[in-house]
């Protein structure tokens, strides 16, 4: 093994493994603590379930957890949408005027501090007179989903450019939409799903854009967490965290081994 | 060409399609067939249209409302007051807010630096040496990222806190003997920073490392030269294009952070961030935010613009 210059990259290995344990250390501390049986997060005072527990009971915890997880299949569902047919224009229509400045304007918000983006969104909702609220948050939220699903999305298109099979549909006698539903759609499939799962995750993870334009009735399990840091935290954060986190390489796993089996033709 | 190919300006009866009801089941299937085969412009863009409706609003409005908003002042309660004045952008060079943005800057460019320098090292030992494993441990670097960043800062401060679990270890063994003040200082702060923006420097190296062919390090060690030499003067050149995407986009996210200072800084570490995050949430001066707001896009412009110019220049030449 090894494709490189040095024979027994001992030095080089090392850094990489200095840099894993920096990355995973808050982890394995943030999953240990969860188990501590200690309201103080510092000391090891012995294993509780006791977080796990009280997690279950917290409603409000529970509420924000199912509003995130509204929002995130929300938004990632429209985003999928938005992004197939935006990315079945950019890839398969005859080239139309200011195509390729459109393909690069989909990947602004992913160039775009999102504090900025919060901010602007919620100086038009506020202009435009439209109140904040749950429809609010998920329409913002497709504006940053949107160049994950486009980009999943238009990878797959182009990639079965020149497969013909739509065409081989239609010699067949399909029309033009039954092609469509019946044979282009079942092969986005894989990229449906893996652009999907990082619209999901992105938007069940965010913070800063539902911080801005999340209004007063509505509370994301972030905004949830992040009122609780700021007004004092208890181990139960942990205990969620740490589910979270097994819900989230789960996602991650599966999203990879996909498109890795089915993306790659 | 298929040959139920529906030619856009024939009348509905015409068209073979309409006539053989077998194949053309309603008028929706031969409506929807022409938007799809997109042969006239207008199909084009009806089927762009929820597209571009969502980013006309929620980015290109936004966006240039904000641009305006900095052109007018606050009036009293907070009020928007439609007057144009440059007092906004005369404030930002104030004694009070010129350090946030200069701090904003360095500490940006610090953290892009020290992802550079760590990532490197991750990048291409994954790219040249972890074999099939490669792809695992890159799905590795990402997981982080994708975890809440909140519960990742808070992982921090167990860890950095006064009684934290850093200091109680470096006591312990009798290290020190007060506890060491991380939190609330640049030092954690930046940690923070690298933490959270390190896999976007990792990514773009590690993809731009895995195109270098192999045959040309193969080369340049048959023609002796040593695995230095080999690094500096053909693997480092040609990840160029690398370098200088995982800087982009490392700084870009770092420039505007706010989290990573409100929780493990203090007043002494706000980035413009946090700056914008008050004036928009707490001091209700949205007029001064905005014109931070366009200073924070105006800066990160040109930024992009000489990322733009080096590939553009013979610099794109290096990549394969």
């Amino acid at each position: 093994m090894g494709l490189g210059p040095l024979r027994r990259p001992w030095g080089l290995w090392s850094w990489c493994a200095g840099v894993y344990v920096f990355l995973y250390l808050p982890m394995a501390v943030m999953m240990a603590f969860s188990f501590n049986n200690a309201r103080r997060n510092v000391v090891w005072k012995g294993f509780t379930f006791e977080w796990y527990r009280r997690l279950a009971s917290n409603h409000e915890m529970l509420a924000a957890f199912l509003t995130s997880l509204e929002l995130a299949v929300s938004a990632a569902l429209a985003s999928l949408a938005l992004g197939v047919l935006a990315s079945y224009v950019l890839v398969r229509h005859p080239p139309f005027r200011g195509r390729k400045a459109y393909t690069g304007f989909i990947n602004v918000p992913m160039m775009l501090p999102e504090v900025v983006l919060g901010v602007g969104l919620l100086t038009f909702f506020v202009r435009a007179n439209i109140p904040l609220s749950f429809p609010t948050l998920v329409a913002a939220h497709v504006i940053f989903c949107l160049p994950y699903t486009t980009g999943a999305i238009r990878a797959r298109l182009l990639s079965l450019r020149n497969a013909n099979i739509e065409e081989a549909a239609m010699d067949l006698g399909a029309t033009e939409w039954t092609a469509f539903r019946k044979v282009t759609l079942p092969l986005l499939r894989p990229a449906l799903l893996s652009g999907g799962l990082l619209a999901f995750t992105m938007s069940f993870e965010d913070f800063v854009t539902s911080f801005f334009v999340a209004g007063i009735g509505v509370e994301t399990l972030p905004i949830r967490i992040y009122s609780m840091m700021k007004f004092g935290i208890t181990p139960e954060v942990n205990a969620l965290a740490t589910l979270l986190l097994l819900v989230t390489t789960a996602l991650l796993l599966g999203q990879h081994f996909l498109t890795r089996e089915k993306g790659q033709r | 060409m298929p040959p139920l190919q529906l030619s856009p300006g024939a009348p509905l009866a015409s068209s073979p399609a309409a006539r053989s009801p077998a194949l053309a089941r309603s008028r929706l299937d031969l409506f929807l067939s022409r938007l799809i085969a997109g042969e006239r412009p207008s199909a084009s863009h009806a089927l762009m249209a929820p597209a571009s409706l969502w980013l006309l609003c929620g980015l290109v409005l936004p966006l240039l409302l904000i641009l305006a908003l900095s052109l007018t002042r606050r009036g009293p309660y907070g009020m928007v007051v439609w007057e144009f004045s440059l007092g906004n952008y005369a404030k930002i060079l104030d004694a009070v807010y010129a350090p946030v943005l200069g701090r904003s800057l360095v500490y940006a460019a610090t953290t892009t630096f020290l992802c550079l320098v760590l990532g490197y090292g991750v990048a291409y030992t994954l790219s040249f040496y972890a074999g099939r494993r490669r792809e695992m441990l890159i799905v590795m670097i990402m997981l982080p990222f994708w975890t809440s960043c909140l519960v990742a800062i808070y992982s921090w401060i167990i860890l950095l806190g006064r009684e934290g679990l850093i200091n109680n270890l470096l006591i312990g063994l009798g290290l020190i003997e007060t506890p060491i003040q991380f939190l609330n200082r640049p030092f954690a702060v930046i940690l923070g920073l690298v933490y959270f923006y390190l896999p976007f420097m990792v990514l773009p190296l590690y993809a731009c490392l895995e195109k270098i062919p192999r045959a040309l390090i193969e080369a340049a060690k048959d023609l002796g030269a040593t695995p230095r030499s080999t690094f500096t003067k053909v693997t480092l050149p040609l990840s160029m294009p690398g370098i200088a995407a995982g800087c982009l986009l490392t700084f870009i996210p770092c420039a505007g952070d706010f989290l990573t200072a409100e929780f493990l800084g203090g007043p002494r570490t706000y980035l413009i961030g946090n700056l914008i995050q008050n004036q928009f949430m707490v001091a209700q001066d949205w007029a001064f935010g905005s014109a931070v707001a366009v200073v924070l896009i105006a800066v990160l412009l040109i930024g992009f613009y000489g990322y733009l110019r080096l590939e553009g220049s013979g610099f794109e030449a290096g990549r394969v």
